[in-house]
C-alpha cells in the first residue's frame, strides 16, 4: 500500500499557486500535514481525494496514476472534508444509509457498519434525530462516521476536531491512532496538539511547499537546544517579543514565562525539553528566512 | 453616520456583492435577449394587423412593455435571494447584532433588488436605441419618447416586484419554493387585471390607470385610439406576444404616449405600494433568529418537553476507550453497482420533510386519477397531479451543492453516472406516485397514445428538473419556468408544448422522449465538466 505524491502543483483561476511542486511518498500511518491557513493543505488533501485534478505532477495509489484512473483511489478512499453539510431533513442512520448506497455497499453490511460507527462516535442515542437539530460537533461526528463506511485504506481528514468538544477531540486522537495500523491515515490541521498525539510522521507544507517531511522525534531533534524558558516582567514583555522569537507566553505570579526559540540566549533564560509546537514554529521561521534571503 | 449614509451603504454592499458574481452576467444577457427578441421581432406588439413605424416613440412603448411585463416575472426569480444569502453567509448574524432596525434591513433589500432590476431595465432601453439606429425607418432620436416608457412604468413597476421579493422571503411559508410558485399566480392575476381594463375597451378612466399595474392598458389604450382615428375598421384589439402572430400589414406613425397627471399618481400609487410592501416584510423578518428557522422549529413541535439534541452531549460520558477495535472489517470485494439501493435512497431523500398533507394531497391525485372519467382524469386531474410535486422534482440536481455535500458524494466511485440515473428514477417514481393513476387507468383502457403520452411526461420532467437542477445548483429556474410551461402548454393543451399529452390531439410522446434522452446526457455531461473527475 503506497501513495506517492509527485511534483504536484495546482494553480487555480487569477493565477494563484495554491501548491507548488509538492512530493510525497506515503505508506501505513498517520501522516499529520502541519501548516498555517492558507499553506495548500486542503488543496491537497481536494487533490487526493479526488475532488479537484493537479494542474501538473502525478498522484499515484499503489502505482496507479489517479487521473488516469480515479476510481483505483475511490474505492478504498474514506474522506471527511474541511467544509462539508448534511441533508437536514434526513436522520444520521438515513444519512448515512445513503452515503453507504454511494459507495456500493450492500444493505446487511451497511446496515451492521452504521450501527457500529454510530455507537465508535457516540451518537446512538440520537441516530433517528433529523441531522438539521444536530449540533456543530455531531455533525462533524456524522462526517468522521461517514468516512470510515467503507472500511477505507486511504483516510483523508482535513481539519477533522473543528467544533469538538475536548472530551470528544480526545476520543478522536485515539480513533486516528487506532486506525493506523493497516491504512494510510492523512491528518490535515494547524492544531499541532492534535499531530502531536497521533502522528507517525510529519509534514510541513507552507505556502504549497513541503518544508519538512520527518518523524516528530527527527523535526524534534532539530530544535534540541534552541529552546529556552524566560521570566520577564509583564513591561518588558513588548520588547522580549521585538527581540526574539516567542512560541507560547503563559502569565504566572513571578512574572510571564515566556519560551525563546533560537540559537541566541537571552541573559538568565533556562534551557527547557522542546515539544512539537516549538518545532514547527521554529522550521517555519528557517523556511521564511531561507525564503526571503 | 446617519441613516441615509448607513442605508446607501448597505444598498451598495448588496448590489455590488450581486453584480460581481458571474450569474449577473446571464441577468444582463438575459435584457440583451429580450432587447435581441424585440429586434428579431421574436417579441411582438401589434394592433392587428397594425404595427409603429420604428421610431422612438414606438420602440421606447414596446421595451417599456416588455420591461413591465418580462421584467417583472423573471426578475422576481433573480432578485429574491437578498435574504437568503445573508442567511447563507452568515452576515445577517453580523447585521442583526447591530442597531439596525428590521423595517430598514428589509427597505435595504428592496432597494438593492430596484437596483439590480433597473440595471436590467437600463440595458433594455439601451437596446431600444441600437434597434432604432439598426432598423433605420425613422433615424431621428428623441430621448424623451424613447427612454420614458420603460423608466417610468418599467421602474415603478419593478419597485413593486423588488418588495415582492423581498417580502416572500420574509413570510416562512412562501420563502422558498411554495412561494416561487405563488408569485407566477399573483403575477398572472396583476397582468391579468391590466388587460383586462384595457380590452374590456372602456374609455381611459382613473381607475383604469390605477388598477394598470404594468402599463400596458394606458399605453395599448392610447395606441387603439390612434389607429382607430386611420382605420375605423380597426376591432379594438392588440396584443404583446412572444411569436406565432401573422406579421403586420400595415404601419401606423405612433406619436407617443401623452402623459397625463393619472398616469403620473397612478405610478405614484404604485411606488407607495412597493414602499407598503417593503414595510409590511419588516413585520415578518425574524431578524436571523436561529429559533424562528423552520427545521428547529418542526423539531420541536415533533418531540415537545424534550431537551435540544446538542444539550443531550453532556448528559452522558462518551467511552474514551471504545475504539475501531469494535468495527467488524469488510471484506475486500470487488465493489459491485447496487442501483437500486442506491434508487430507494434517493427517492427517500426526495420524498422527506414535507408534511403529511403533502402525502394525503398526493394519495389523493393518484386516486382521482384512477376514479375520474379517462377524459376528465387525461385532461384534468393529470396536470394537477403533476404539478402538486413541482417541488421535490425541483431540488434534483441541486441538493449536492445546496447543502455542500458534493465532496462526501463525488468521492465514491462511480458516482456521477449512478447518483445521477438513480436521482432521475427517484424522480420518475415521484411521478408515478402522483399521476400513476392515469397511467393504471390508460393501461386497463388499453388507450396505448394516451400511455405513451404519460410515459413521455413522466419521463421527461425529472428529466428537465435534474437538467435545470445540475447545471444551475437552483431550484428556482425550474420552478419558475416549469410553473409558466405548465400553465401555457398542458393547462391550455397547446400543441408541442403540452409534454403531458393531455390530449390527443396536443400530445407529442416522441419528441418529448427525445428531449427527455438530451436533457440527461445534458446534465450528466454538465455534471462531468464541472467536477473535472467523473
Amino acid at each position: 500500500m503506497k501513495l506517492v505524491i509527485e511534483d504536484v502543483s495546482k494553480r487555480y483561476r487569477g493565477e494563484v499557486l495554491a501548491l507548488h511542486k509538492f512530493s510525497l511518498e506515503l505508506k501505513p500511518g498517520v501522516l499529520g500535514l502541519l501548516g498555517p491557513n492558507g499553506a495548500g493543505k486542503t488543496t491537497l488533501m481536494s487533490i487526493l481525494a479526488t475532488i479537484t485534478r493537479a494542474t501538473e505532477g502525478r498522484v499515484l495509489w499503489n502505482g496507479t496514476d489517479v487521473a488516469n484512473d480515479p476510481d483505483a483511489i475511490r474505492s478504498v478512499l474514506g474522506y471527511l472534508p474541511q467544509d462539508f453539510g448534511v441533508y437536514p431533513n434526513l436522520s444520521a442512520v438515513e444519512f448515512l444509509q445513503y452515503l453507504a448506497a454511494v459507495k456500493g455497499l450492500d444493505a446487511a453490511t451497511a446496515a451492521r457498519r452504521i450501527d457500529e460507527l454510530l455507537e465508535l462516535v457516540n451518537l446512538s442515542d440520537v441516530r433517528k434525530r433529523s441531522l438539521g437539530g444536530y449540533s456543530g460537533g455531531m455533525k462533524q461526528r456524522v462526517g468522521i462516521a461517514q468516512a470510515l463506511l467503507n472500511d477505507p485504506q486511504l483516510l483523508i481528514v482535513d481539519e477533522p476536531t473543528a467544533g469538538l468538544d475536548p472530551e470528544e477531540r480526545v476520543r478522536f486522537r485515539n480513533l486516528l491512532s487506532d486506525l493506523s495500523g493497516e491504512r494510510i491515515v492523512i491528518l490535515s490541521t494547524h492544531i499541532v496538539s492534535d499531530v502531536e498525539a497521533t502522528a507517525t510522521d510529519i509534514a510541513l507544507i507552507s505556502k504549497g511547499t513541503l518544508v519538512a517531511h520527518a518523524t516528530p522525534e527527527a523535526l524534534l531533534l532539530q530544535v534540541e537546544g534552541k529552546v529556552r524558558e524566560w521570566v520577564v516582567s509583564s513591561a518588558d514583555l513588548n520588547a522580549a517579543k521585538q527581540q526574539f522569537q516567542i512560541s507560547s507566553t503563559t502569565r504566572r505570579s513571578d512574572g510571564v514565562h515566556i519560551r525563546v526559540l533560537g540559537d541566541a540566549a537571552p541573559e538568565g533564560a533556562q534551557p527547557v525539553v522542546p515539544n512539537l509546537e516549538d518545532a514547527y514554529l521554529f522550521c517555519l521561521s528557517q523556511h521564511r528566512a531561507g525564503a526571503s534571503a | 453616520m446617519n441613516r441615509s449614509r448607513v442605508l446607501y451603504h448597505m444598498v451598495r454592499a448588496d448590489f455590488l456583492e450581486r453584480v460581481r458574481r458571474y450569474s449577473f452576467l446571464l441577468t444582463l444577457g438575459f435584457s440583451v435577449y429580450l432587447g435581441y427578441a424585440v429586434y428579431a421581432r421574436q417579441i411582438v406588439l401589434q394592433l392587428d394587423s397594425y404595427r409603429g413605424v420604428n421610431n422612438s416613440a414606438w420602440l421606447g412603448s414596446v421595451i417599456g412593455l416588455v420591461a413591465t411585463t418580462f421584467l417583472t416575472l423573471i426578475g422576481f426569480y433573480i432578485v429574491k435571494n437578498a435574504i437568503h444569502r445573508d442567511r447563507e453567509t452568515r452576515v445577517g448574524q453580523i447585521l442583526a447584532t447591530t442597531p439596525m432596525s428590521k423595517s430598514f434591513y428589509t427597505l435595504s433589500k428592496t432597494l438593492s433588488n430596484f437596483a439590480v432590476l433597473a440595471g436590467m431595465v437600463l440595458i433594455l432601453a439601451l437596446a431600444a436605441l441600437v434597434i432604432q439606429l439598426s432598423h433605420t425607418e425613422d433615424p431621428h432620436v428623441h430621448f424623451i419618447a424613447l427612454f420614458s416608457p420603460a423608466l417610468i412604468f418599467g421602474l415603478c413597476a419593478l419597485a413593486v416586484t423588488a418588495a415582492l421579493a423581498v417580502l416572500f422571503e420574509t413570510l416562512p411559508g412562501l420563502r422558498a419554493g411554495v412561494g416561487n410558485i405563488v408569485y407566477f399566480f399573483v403575477w398572472t392575476a396583476l397582468l391579468s387585471l391590466s388587460v383586462a381594463t384595457m380590452v374590456e375597451g372602456r374609455p381611459i378612466t382613473a381607475t383604469r390607470y390605477f388598477a394598470d399595474y404594468t402599463g400596458i392598458a394606458s399605453v395599448l389604450g392610447q395606441m387603439a385610439a390612434q389607429v382607430h382615428q386611420i382605420d375605423p375598421q380597426y376591432t379594438g384589439r392588440a396584443s404583446l406576444s412572444v411569436g406565432g402572430l401573422n406579421p403586420a400589414t400595415k404601419t401606423f406613425l405612433w406619436t407617443g404616449l401623452k402623459w397625463n397627471s393619472a398616469i403620473f399618481l397612478s405610478r405614484g400609487m404604485w411606488l407607495v405600494i412597493a414602499a407598503v410592501l417593503a414595510f409590511l416584510a419588516a413585520v415578518f423578518f425574524n431578524r436571523f433568529d436561529p429559533a424562528h428557522e423552520r427545521s428547529q422549529v418542526k423539531e420541536r413541535k415533533k418531540k415537545p418537553g424534550k431537551p435540544e439534541v446538542g444539550e443531550q452531549l453532556g448528559v452522558h460520558s462518551p467511552d474514551l476507550r471504545l475504539s475501531v477495535s469494535h468495527l467488524t472489517p469488510l471484506l475486500r470485494t470487488r465493489p459491485r453497482i447496487r442501483f437500486f439501493s442506491l434508487v430507494v435512497a434517493e427517492l427517500r431523500l426526495t420524498l422527506r420533510g414535507h408534511g403529511w398533507w403533502w402525502y394525503m394531497g398526493a394519495a389523493g391525485l393518484f386516486v382521482a386519477c384512477l376514479a375520474s372519467s379517462l377524459t376528465a382524469a387525461r385532461s384534468g386531474v393529470i396536470v394537477a397531479a403533476w404539478l402538486w410535486p413541482v417541488l421535490l422534482w425541483s431540488q434534483m440536481g441541486t441538493r449536492e451543492a445546496q447543502f455542500s455535500t458534493r465532496p462526501l458524494i463525488f468521492s465514491a466511485q462511480h458516482a456521477v453516472p449512478r447518483q445521477l440515473m438513480a436521482t432521475w428514477t427517484a424522480g420518475v417514481l415521484v411521478a408515478v406516485l402522483t399521476g400513476g393513476g392515469l397511467g393504471l387507468h390508460l393501461l386497463l383502457a388499453r388507450d396505448f397514445e394516451g400511455l405513451a403520452a404519460w410515459t413521455a411526461g413522466a419521463l421527461f420532467i425529472p428529466a428537465l428538473a435534474l437538467a435545470f437542477g445540475v447545471c444551475t445548483e437552483s431550484q428556482k429556474p425550474f420552478e419558475a419556468l416549469y410553473t409558466g410551461w405548465w400553465y401555457i402548454g398542458p393547462l391550455h393543451h397547446i400543441r408541442g408544448l403540452d409534454f403531458m399529452g393531455t390530449t390527443p390531439g396536443s400530445s407529442t410522446p416522441a419528441a418529448y422522449l427525445a428531449a427527455c434522452a438530451l436533457l440527461v446526457l445534458a446534465a450528466y455531461s454538465w455534471r462531468r465538466v464541472r467536477l473535472c473527475y467523473a
